[in-house]
């Protein structure tokens, strides 16, 4: 037996020791106490997320088992000294202190994907693969001969200014006409120019020697990286100035690159299923596979595709910003501080993100509370409230104003609203219906779907019982869930080292086949019937 | 069955959105002879109005106002072919849509839903409706509110337009202009100009009847 100390942070205080049996994971021990870890990949070694740092206590000696493999190459020299490890890689061997890390600002932005097996070109030089979203940019720094990833970088998508949505942009655009096309797509340059100097800077390369970069993004994304107008993406019939992909010269939109650095960027399917998605659809090979696959990509949007024997079809559903702790009366950005799971024994035990006092809620926390309310018995299958003289213990649940709510904390107070519960279903009702719309046309059930691929910067921090727990996904699928990371980069990554990859995606582009919900039959009727939840009273 | 009781019955099932059930208490309405506007009125009004009321508390939502409207028009189905003389008295009357560019829907429809079971006669355009129609139909129906909807800010300034053409056209003091829909707010009312702004299907029906009574 071991007793593993685990601190949050430089205050004592904030210690707490749990014992355990030599040669288990250390990410195991963690999560048994309760303490969240990042893993974006699962535990498997590839994300090198979880990084904590490890002490010896009482016995000299490592406390933890030899340095992998993956931790050799996920970890700097430096860190590694300093007695960094990867809590999924690490077995416990004796007593020792865990220091979990200090967070930054930015807590998610994902940048590892699902990559499969695919023939690289050959090819020499270097070249990034860079997945630019609505609200954050990733690139891959990658050596064309080896394939290798040398570094990553994040950034938050400057554009924000401007509107945190896509629609708000395209309305800068519509009320400042060209001027604000110019202005949108300078800032989304200059964006990504900064990051290709900080990805080739950590690898010591020079950004001039760059052969190309690669761009999987949504469509407005990349009209607005080109300077296309994209006003027509914001209303019916939201008609795209172009699908297909684009091949030109990273200097003729500004790009801070090499003179001769090429520009490609992945073909789109319509206004609201880009590249990104495409991306995601090739990596997951989604039109090889036999049987049903269903792949959602949970990010600032919701895009679902159905794979039925090959034949994709695909639709988006505005999903909301609740899945972003917006809307929701205490919800926040995930980022430190923020609720990101919830468990309801004797009391409403909150698990934040960097382990700091619970600020607020973010979107994977709000799902949790909901999916415990539910399982509680707090709220019934309409999704209201139940009266109070009917609620379990612990009491959670009090009057305000004429509305119920739950009070998961005390100081800061932290409550779930009824509005707050409509909002999960609304965006509950968006998601589920989309797969309902995709099913039925595809003639398949729920039942009949052999996987279901989570994709995505949300959906990598959303485990599976919150997506089951809240009746987005049925229950009998919950061992088919698996989750991909971010697919939109690793689809880059691919295009970039393989052009048949590119060719493949381009005519996957032109196959995948869009349903517009809102002009689907019937979609009142599909979408308030999802609203429902499937547990509680 | 008396008659009270059989219209609180039809009442507490349109709460309960039994629609088979309605359909039996209103065919057995008329069935013993009871007036078939005077059912309406005190069976299946005062029904959707409670649905109205649980809405606001928050004990009913979306999913539970489809329904009950689907048992409120079963009812109305069987009962309005036989409503004997009339309707006199002054009904509110509106036109509804969401605007040019939008095709979102749902808001739109709830309000239609809570408005018409309020007794309020709708005229419903539809969705991605050409700004002009909403003045057009206005005037070709003598209505007394301009509702429009919107879920995306790209079609928000569109309410703006169907306002300024109203004061080009010297028509902005006849109509009542109200607007909905997720990204708007009362700020973007105050700016453009629009008499009201409402949250959500209760609050804009209280509204219409509210801006009628100072018509």
């Amino acid at each position: 037996m071991a007793n593993v100390t685990i601190s949050r942070g430089p205050d004592e205080s904030s210690c707490r020791t749990v014992s355990c049996e030599t040669g288990i994971v250390l990410m195991d021990v963690l999560t048994g106490a309760g303490v969240f870890t990042e893993s974006p990949c699962g535990g498997r070694g590839i994300c090198g997320k979880c990084k904590v740092r490890i002490c010896p206590q009482g016995d000299p000696g490592s406390p933890g088992t030899e340095l992998t493999e993956a931790e050799r190459s996920l970890l700097k020299p430096e860190e590694i000294a300093s007695g960094i490890r990867l809590a999924c890689m690490t077995r416990i061997t004796g007593d020792c202190l865990v220091e979990l890390p200090e967070t930054g600002k930015e807590q998610r932005i994902l940048t590892d994907g699902y990559l499969p097996e695919f023939i690289r070109d050959h090819r020499e030089g270097y070249g990034i693969a860079a997945d630019i979203g609505t609200t954050t940019i990733a690139m891959s720094l990658i050596d064309l001969a080896s394939g290798k990833e040398l570094s990553t970088a994040s950034a938050v998508n400057a554009q924000k200014q401007y509107g945190l949505d896509v629609l708000s942009r395209i309305s800068f655009e519509t009320e400042h006409g060209d001027n604000a096309v110019h202005i949108l797509q300078k800032v989304l340059v200059d964006s990504c120019s900064s990051l290709i100097r900080e990805v080739c800077g950590s690898a010591g390369v020079a950004p001039d020697c760059l052969k190309e970069i690669v761009i999987a993004a949504n469509c407005c994304m990349t009209h607005m990286l080109l300077g296309r107008n994209a006003t027509g993406l914001g209303k019916a019939p939201y008609t795209p100035v172009f699908t297909e992909a684009q091949s030109l010269p990273a200097r003729e939109i500004g790009l801070k690159a090499g003179p001769d650095t090429v520009l490609y960027c992945l073909p789109q399917v319509s206004a609201y299923i880009g590249g990104d998605i495409v991306a995601g659809a090739a990596v997951c090979r989604l039109n090889a596979r036999t049987g049903n696959v269903l792949f959602i990509d949970v990010g600032t949007n919701g895009e679902i595709v159905l794979a039925r024997n090959g034949r994709l079809l695909c639709c988006s559903c505005a999903a909301g910003p609740a899945l972003e702790g917006m809307n929701i009366s205490c919800g926040m950005r995930a980022s430190e501080g923020a609720v990101e799971d919830v468990r309801i024994g004797t009391q409403a035990e909150l698990t934040t993100i960097g382990g700091t006092p619970p600020a607020g809620l973010c979107g994977s926390g709000i799902l949790a509370a909901v999916r415990e309310l539910l399982k509680g018995g707090y709220i019934k299958k309409s999704g209201a409230f139940v009266a109070l003289s009917d609620q379990p213990e612990p009491a959670l649940l009090r009057v305000c104003g004429t509305r119920r709510e739950a009070v998961l904390n005390r100081s800061p107070e932290l409550v779930v609203t009824q509005d707050d519960v409509r909002q999960v279903q609304l965006a509950k009702g968006a998601i589920l219906s989309g797969f309902r719309v995709l099913l039925r046309e595809a003639g398949i059930a729920m039942e009949d779907l052999d996987q279901v691929i989570v994709a995505g910067q949300f959906g990598a921090h959303l485990p599976a019982e919150s997506l089951t727990g809240t009746g987005i996904l049925p229950e009998e699928l919950k061992d088919r869930i698996v989750y991909a990371g971010n697919t939109s980069r690793s689809g880059a990554c691919m295009a970039l080292l393989s052009l048949e990859e590119r060719r493949n995606m381009e005519a996957l582009a032109k196959e995948m086949d869009y349903t517009d919900l809102a002009r689907t039959a019937d979609y009142e009727r599909i979408f308030a019937g999802s609203m429902k939840f499937p547990a509680g009273v | 069955m008396e008659k009270e009781q059989l219209f609180q019955k039809i009442s507490d099932n349109v709460v309960e959105m039994e629609d088979e059930i309605v359909e039996d208490l209103c065919r057995q309405a008329l069935d013993e002879g009871f007036d078939a506007a005077e059912t309406i009125n005190c069976g299946l009004i005062p029904g959707m109005d409670r649905v109205g009321v649980l809405y606001e508390e928050g004990e009913y939502f979306l999913p539970e106002v489809l329904t009950a409207s689907c048992a409120l028009n079963a009812g109305l189905d069987i009962l309005r072919p036989h409503i004997r003389k009339e309707e006199t008295g002054s009904r509110i009357k509106i036109v509804i849509g969401v605007v040019e560019g939008d095709t979102h829907d749902i808001g739109k429809n709830l309000v239609k839903i809570m408005a018409e079971s309020a007794g309020i006669e709708v005229i419903d355009l539809g969705r991605d409706v050409p700004l002009n129609d909403f003045i057009d139909t206005a005037e070709r129906e003598h209505c007394d509110i301009i509702c429009m909807s919107t879920l995306m800010t790209t079609t928000m300034p569109g309410m703006k337009q169907i306002i300024d053409q109203l004061k080009e056209r010297d028509l902005r003091d006849k109509y009542k202009v109200m607007i909905g829909g997720g990204p708007v707010s009362q700020k973007f009312a105050d700016e453009i100009g629009a008499d009201a702004y409402t949250a959500d299907a209760a609050a804009a029906v209280r509204k219409m009847k509210e801006l009628k009574g100072r018509i």
